[in-house]
């Protein structure tokens, strides 16, 4: 009896430090534990002494000395599940929906009703019994379910009891049907997640304190919650290869729970093939099948939903612990789509970027240059105003100084000649300053990188995702012009690749060879295709005029080409012969590249000349490092603000540092008119200042004073010249159709699309300065 | 602490406001003599100039100019004695001077001048920081 009683308590002390992790949720989660475990104890010695005062000797006593396997002694005899033996607890109160979701009735005839614990809830027909469980307020533990991906149903963890079903069912996989009597919170459902959780940690290593994923980790949440408080476990562990995915994801796979998770993510969201399931029984393991690295540019999304630890970030690993971090609900502007994010800095520094649910944008999901272009906010960073000496030298001076000498030069030369380029990551308040600066110089050669000369600008609709990306999943036909939407916008990928699963769409694309994640017709590479879909003698076009909802996707990168008037009026002619603008559908959509595009346009930073960088003297690039500036006159003066020495540095005779995204408010409009603002994590480096604020410092100093001095003031500027930039999280769509457009008589040249994009993982000074960035194109980049 | 205290004596009050004037002029010259010795046992030649601690030096007289009063004024040279006495004795530490007399009480001494006169607030709190 003693040998037993000591291999016990020794097990018990291996198996308890799983949960010995401290964060907010934690303690208070170990409070409750010991409160329990106090109580037990007090229990116990009250019933030994009462049973030493009756009889010292009776079989009772000598066998409370054996410690009970399962916390709750109770539960052990399987019979005390039928006899619910709580009759007389008081009625819970009804309780709202987890996450406060809503319920879609897609058609009010189909509701059902079921019980959840005793309340009534309607759910529309086909809702799982999970679901149910979600609508009517219980958070059901699970592991391998997620609501994104598909049913597997294979951790258990979900298991709930239903009356008239004689085993616990697996909640997340059993369809709800009408009257269930559904019970989550009964011995026989609390029996079966013990049970389960005890399986599920018999092969889960206690590696807990230095795991990256401690303190928000599945697992360890929810053994505290509903896990047995001791072990029986006394063999090894199993024990499995890690695998290499490559520079982002680090895998220690001897903690992976098999809930296959990444496996459906990898094949359902983002298309690739690379990972899967390996192996049965005890020697089940999730791998690549060959030596392969996962390639994919949303391989970053496993590592949040993997449940445990087995799929954490690498560049992430070992940094920090998440409750040391501070969160800041931002903006990403790696591309046009503007993802929802949120910035986790520790002090100074940001430590890493997670999605954050926007059900319209980006769902839960971001890509991976969005998730790991951190690094490149330590390096390369301009920290003070430098002025170029005679000896080419950059010798840092102080704002007063800088300012002087950029307001002289710049007051010496005629306005014509002064030329205002704004940076692919400029946000709308300073592209507004940049601009009635330049004008109050007399100057209105002003635009954003990316956009081209002589862009139309007059029709919202001309530049604008006119569908919305959320409405692309309804698309059942789409045409791509142009457009690799794989590395130019990850995400509005990823809902056209869902819309090509569950409306079985038809996708056409025209342009270079290139990669995809779903089935498509390569249609051609030239506007020669174009022109033959627009006269109807291509076999896609009754694909396109038989379509349901038919959506044309075109490229930014064709305002760079010379002949895009033609271009886009004979996409508008395609559009005008499929009926693809209708009172309810708006099927054409431009894609853009650049976070800065779609406001720079509602602003009106258009190019007054075609000639406006060759004829330069004095050229101000705010952030601009992707404008080429062979052509720009050996003696003209550029002064380069911006945060990193990228580019157009090398070129400078000014430099005025400023502000990157992460550290500076700033309003942003996505490719689908969605308007946004970023929030700043972290302070500004060194000597830096926020993009506006130098304008207006500037224009002070030049004796052109700009009337703003709060971000405040600058945004009733903007109301003026476009007020949808004001309504935060909101999306203004165009109000005209471009079929008012007049017809545009030119004629394309034959010259092939190229691709606007070369390398997916650099696209702009930040990711340029990333070595992680700089690690994925010598590794996944395919060449 | 005794050290700080040998050499220096008290010297007897001011019998006019010129004596004090000519004391005053005396302690500064005094102390423009021991600025080389500060600046090397400080080691502030990369920081400031001869010339700048010089006119530090001017401009904390001169924030009394307006005293005329000769027991007033021969106070605040004992003050003045005392400080000179501790500094070039080595009483201080490098960023004791250096948060004292190379950086003024807005920001780096040498950056603050005549030009800021008639610029908007703004402009003022830009050249300081960027969180205003």
């Amino acid at each position: 009896m003693n040998k037993v009683f000591n291999r016990r308590t020794l097990v018990v002390a291996i198996e308890v430090p799983i949960l010995l992790l401290n964060s907010d949720r934690r303690d208070r989660k170990r409070e409750m534990g010991l409160g329990i475990f106090t109580s037990m104890l007090l229990r116990r010695t009250i019933i030994q002494r009462s049973t030493k005062l009756l009889s010292p000797q009776s079989p009772i006593f000598n066998n409370s000395f054996v410690r009970p396997i399962v916390s709750t002694p109770e539960l052990k005899n399987p019979e005390a599940a039928q006899a619910d033996p709580v009759p007389d607890s008081p009625p819970l109160p009804p309780r709202s929906p987890v996450g406060g979701a809503r319920v879609h009735f897609p058609n009010p005839e189909d509701a059902i009703e079921v019980f959840v614990d005793g309340y009534p809830v309607k759910i529309p027909k086909g809702f799982t019994v999970l679901q149910a469980c979600e609508v009517a307020g219980v958070d059901i533990p699970r592991f391998c379910y997620h609501s994104r991906l598909s049913i597997a149903g294979n951790c258990r963890m979900c298991l709930v009891e239903v009356e008239k079903s004689p085993k616990p069912v697996a909640s997340c996989a059993m369809p709800a049907l009408p009257g269930m009597k559904i019970k989550t919170d009964t011995p026989m459902a609390k029996k079966a997640r013990e049970g389960v959780m005890e399986f599920l940690l018999m092969n889960h290593p206690l590696d807990c304190p230095i795991c990256d994923q401690g303190g928000e980790c599945d697992l360890q949440d929810q053994s505290m919650a509903f896990g047995s408080d001791r072990g029986r476990f006394t063999e090894m562990k199993r024990s499995v290869v890690d695998k290499n995915l490559g520079p982002l994801v680090k895998t220690v796979m001897t903690r992976c729970i098999q809930c296959t998770r990444c496996v459906r993510f990898a094949t359902e969201v983002a298309g690739v093939q690379d990972l899967g399931m390996l192996g049965r029984g005890s020697g089940e393991e999730i791998g690549t099948y060959v030596e392969k690295l996962m390639t994919s540019e949303l391989s970053g999304n496993v590592i949040d939903i993997c449940p445990v630890g087995a799929l954490t970030s690498k560049p992430f690993a070992f940094k920090a612990r998440n409750w040391e971090l501070k969160g800041t609900e931002s903006i990403d502007v790696m591309d046009a789509v503007g993802s929802n994010i949120r910035i986790d800095s520790r002090g100074p520094e940001v430590m890493r970027i997670l999605p954050r649910l926007n059900e319209d944008i980006n769902e839960e999901w971001i890509s991976d240059k969005t998730r790991f272009c951190y690094d490149g906010l330590k390096r390369q960073r301009l920290n003070d105003p430098m002025i170029r000496g005679n000896d080419g030298r950059f010798k840092a001076v102080s704002w007063r100084d800088a300012l002087a000498v950029v307001a002289e030069v710049m007051n010496q030369i005629n306005p014509e000649e002064i030329v205002g380029i704004a940076g692919q990551l400029s946000d709308a308040e300073s592209m507004m300053a940049l601009k009635d600066l330049l004008n109050r110089m007399g100057s209105n050669n002003v635009w954003c990188e990316g956009n081209g000369m002589q862009t139309q600008a007059d029709l919202r609709s001309g530049y604008l995702m006119n569908s919305s990306i959320s409405g692309l999943e309804k698309a059942d036909v789409f045409l791509l012009v142009g457009c690799q939407p794989r590395v130019e916008a990850a995400m509005v990928n990823a809902r056209i690749r869902k819309a090509v699963r569950s409306n079985l769409a038809k996708v056409g694309y025209i342009g270079p060879p290139t990669d995809f994640n779903y089935e498509h017709q390569h249609l051609g590479t030239g506007p020669q295709t174009l022109l033959q879909i627009a006269e109807g003698r291509h076999p896609f076009c009754s694909a396109i005029t038989n379509a349901k909802k038919p959506a044309i996707i075109v490229s930014a990168g064709l305002f760079e080409r010379e002949d895009k008037d033609a271009i886009f009026s004979t996409v508008e002619a395609i559009a005008k012969n499929g009926n693809v603008i209708r009172p309810d559908w708006n099927g054409l959509n431009v894609l853009l590249l650049n976070a800065a595009q779609a406001a720079a346009l509602d602003l009106g930073l258009i190019p007054e000349s075609n000639k406006a960088i060759e004829s330069a003297k004095f050229l101000y690039l705010m952030g601009a490092d992707d404008v080429n500036l062979d052509k720009l006159q050996g003696d003209a003066f550029v002064v380069y603000q911006g945060h990193h020495g990228d580019n157009s540095v090398y070129r400078a005779n000014v430099i005025l540092p400023a502000a990157a995204f992460s550290e500076k408010e700033g309003t942003y409009e996505n490719t689908e008119g969605f308007t946004q603002q970023t929030l700043p994590a972290v302070p500004t480096v060194g000597d830096a200042r926020d993009d506006w604020k130098i304008l207006r410092a500037l224009s002070e100093v030049a004796g052109v004073k700009l009337p703003y001095d709060s971000l405040m003031d600058i945004r009733s500027r903007i109301r003026i010249v476009a007020p949808n930039l004001l309504s935060i999280d909101e999306r203004e769509p165009a109000t005209f159709s471009a079929l008012i457009k007049p017809e545009f008589p030119h004629s394309m040249s034959s010259t092939p699309f190229k691709a606007a994009i070369e390398n997916f993982y650099m696209t702009n000074s930040i990711t340029r300065a990333s070595k992680i960035m700089a690690q994925c194109s010598a590794q996944l980049a395919k060449k | 602490m005794a050290f700080t205290l040998r050499g220096l004596k008290v010297s007897p009050n001011s019998a006019s406001l010129e004596e004090a004037r000519s004391r005053v002029f005396d302690f500064f010259k005094t102390a423009c003599r021991s600025i080389p010795s500060i600046m090397e046992i400080y080691n502030l030649h990369d920081v400031v100039t001869v010339s700048q601690l010089r006119s530090t030096i001017a401009s904390e007289i001169r924030k009394n100019a307006h005293i005329d009063n000769p027991k007033v004024i021969d106070l605040l040279l004992f003050k003045g004695m005392e400080e000179l006495g501790n500094i070039t004795e080595h009483a201080k530490q490098r960023h004791h001077i250096l948060g004292q007399y190379v950086l003024g009480k807005q920001g780096l001494v040498q950056d603050s001048s005549t030009k800021d006169e008639g610029i908007s607030p703004f402009l003022k709190s830009f050249y300081e920081t960027n969180y205003f």
